[in-house]
């Protein structure tokens, strides 16, 4: 056997464990394009309502060339709505992930580096944060206020900021007693210094780790709250059409309201989760062993 | 004081101040709500000395502290007054919608953990086999997919379509009340069935992914090699290695019953199912806000009290496990 034919073998396995990550960030791509171009796809606006030549509202129409998905009961087009869905799907998602990392990570690095009473008083509040169930705080506060996306954001960027904290802070415990640690600070390195330059590099893969599962679960969140009658009513997101849906009894006479926002959230949703697996594969190369 | 004493005192120490964190938030929510309680409660027509006397005997004229003070009192005893429109006090509404809850989810609990641990050993022992490819492909889609939308597709297929299975409620109407009389009606059962299949579903799929997980783990340690040694069958191996695997899982049981408490609102909604979750939704659209006030606590704090059991638990089983 020739060296080529023996790195083949080798490297076979290895792309297939792969190939869920591609397809995944493949679908990904493909609902980000939709976003982005979502003015260019969408044949009419999110709340456009279709009307025949009589100037009667097209309502519950199934699908057709006319409205590819068929219409809601009150003749807004499903296509376009679906498509305007990955939108504010995207926005929901990227904003809280980045928002809660954010957070996550400066508290994770303060805690854990500083320790003391900053340490402890970050923690407690941790706990307040795990103690706090989130689908029914978030309709109380939504309840509150008026219900927004803005809103919407900021409760998904409250409740997913204490899992990035905790771990981040576990992390930096470790990594500040390492010599490299020692190093800087015997060099005479400030402690915002040794935070930024020594510390964040190594914490920063978990943080992007936390950021795709963010996007996952933000969007999710945002679809459980609308589908709820939480959402923003001004928008159009997957989680509200199926709220509109449910609530117009759709789920037994227009099935194909339900099905597309249901299959893109879905999709969507199982898709950045692949991608997660992947990234904590190679973040993590012990869980491949097992 | 022992070790694991001195843990437990610590816990329930940090469990207590959480709770309290929380019932503040709760009283500074629902001081912010807009409008007053009377205002939804008091017809138009009452005059403005009755409204203040409601205000008075409410004690809503006192200052806040007080309000405070005795609003933690209250929640201490779980007494959470009447509710605005059902003629009952909020905690008989509560207790009898937690037990529905209650009613939802133990089943699925019990299924998801036992068949879980069942098909994740199996997999986990039989690491590279078809059957563990397909198990955990299958979980990680089922764990990822959005459950709620996986309970509208069930209800579609198997309710309108097929029409086998009931489209909602947990017993029909003028069915039986008491506890007892719920879980011995065939009816009960029969609304249980579809919500009860996507609830196992997802949850299922922690105890497979878990369990397969640390039959890896158990499966490479030196006492399964010396029982191999000793000439034991297979199976009997299995079932040694089983009993170590299912450590872990205990713990998980704790926890996953508490986020299946608290994440269960979404079924009960698709599937009409009178619980807790459900009952906090109707409150917040109906403005009666004792009962989602107290709602809220008894879904918080029924997770804290499962977080701290889960801990708890797992200092009692484990005793690898060091408290210093």
């Amino acid at each position: 056997m020739t060296d080529t034919a023996v790195r083949i073998e080798t490297s076979r396995p290895r792309f297939a464990k792969r190939r869920p990550g591609v397809v995944a960030m493949l679908v990904t791509a493909l609902f980000i394009a939709m976003a982005a171009f979502a003015p260019f796809i969408a044949p009419y606006g999110p709340f456009d309502v279709a009307y025949d030549t009589d100037r009667a509202v097209v309502a519950l129409s199934p699908p057709g060339w006319q409205n590819w998905f068929g219409t809601t009961n009150q003749g807004m087009d499903v296509f376009s709505q679906f498509v305007w869905g990955a939108r504010v799907a995207l926005i929901v998602g990227l904003i809280s992930a980045l928002g809660s990392v954010l957070l996550g990570t400066f508290v994770g690095l303060v805690s854990g580096y500083f320790g003391g009473w900053i340490d402890e008083a970050l923690m407690r509040a941790t706990d307040i944060a795990f103690g706090m169930p989130f689908l029914p705080f978030a309709m109380v506060i939504i309840s509150i206020a008026e219900p927004s996306l803005a809103l919407v954001i900021l409760l998904v960027i409250f409740f997913l900021w204490r899992t990035p904290a905790r771990v981040i802070r576990a992390q930096v415990l470790s990594l500040k007693a390492r010599p490299f640690v020692w190093a800087a600070r015997a060099a005479g390195a400030s402690d915002a210094r040794i935070i930024i330059r020594e510390i964040l590099p190594n914490v920063l893969p978990l943080s992007f780790l936390y950021m795709a599962i963010g996007v996952q679960t933000g969007v999710m969140l945002e679809a459980a709250l609308s589908f709820l009658g939480f959402g923003d009513p001004n928008v159009q997101s997957w989680g509200i059409m199926l709220n509109a849906a449910f609530r117009a009894g759709a789920m037994r006479t227009a099935w194909w309201w339900v099905l597309p926002p249901g299959l893109a959230l879905s999709i969507f949703v199982i898709a950045v989760f692949m991608i997660t697996r992947a990234f904590e594969d190679r973040l993590n190369p012990q869980l491949r062993a097992i | 004081m022992t070790g694991f004493a001195r843990y437990v005192a610590r816990r329930l120490a940090l469990m207590l101040f959480v709770i309290w964190a929380i019932l503040t938030i709760i009283f500074v929510l629902f001081k912010l709500l807009p409008g007053d309680p009377t205002a939804i409660f008091v017809d138009s027509n009452f005059s403005v000395e009755m409204i203040e006397r409601q205000r008075a005997l409410w004690g809503l004229d006192d200052p806040i502290p007080v309000q405070y003070a005795r609003y933690l009192g209250n929640m201490a005893l779980f007494d959470f007054g009447e509710s605005f429109f059902q003629n009952q006090t909020v905690a008989a509404i509560l207790f009898e919608k937690t037990r529905n809850t209650a009613l939802m989810i133990v089943p699925a609990l019990v299924i998801s953990i036992v068949l879980g641990a069942l098909i994740g050993a199996i997999a986990g022992w039989r690491r590279g086999s078809l059957m563990e490819k397909t198990t955990v492909v299958t979980a990680l889609f089922l764990h990822s997919a959005p459950s709620f939308f996986v309970g509208i597709l069930a209800l579609m297929v198997f309710s309108y379509q097929l029409g086998w299975l009931p489209p909602g409620g947990m017993v029909s109407l003028g069915g039986p009340e008491t506890l007892w009389g719920i879980v011995t009606s065939g009816d009960y059962w029969q609304h249980l069935a579809l919500p009860c299949l996507v609830l196992v579903s997802r949850e299922i799929t922690g105890p497979i992914l878990l369990l397969r997980g640390s039959m890896l783990e158990v499966k490479g340690s030196d006492f399964i090699d010396i029982l191999r040694a000793k000439g034991l069958p297979e199976r009997q191996i299995v079932t040694h290695a089983a009993r170590n695997a299912l450590l872990p899982l205990v713990t998980y049981i704790a926890v996953m019953t508490g986020l299946l408490f608290q994440g269960q609102v979404l079924l009960e909604i698709i599937f009409a199912w009178p619980g807790i979750g459900r009952e906090l939704v109707v409150a917040l659209n109906d403005l009666d806000y004792p009962v989602a006030q107290a709602a809220l606590y008894v879904m918080a704090l029924v997770t804290l009290a499962l977080n701290f059991l889960a801990d708890l638990v797992y200092g009692v089983i484990d005793p690898r496990v060091t408290y210093d």
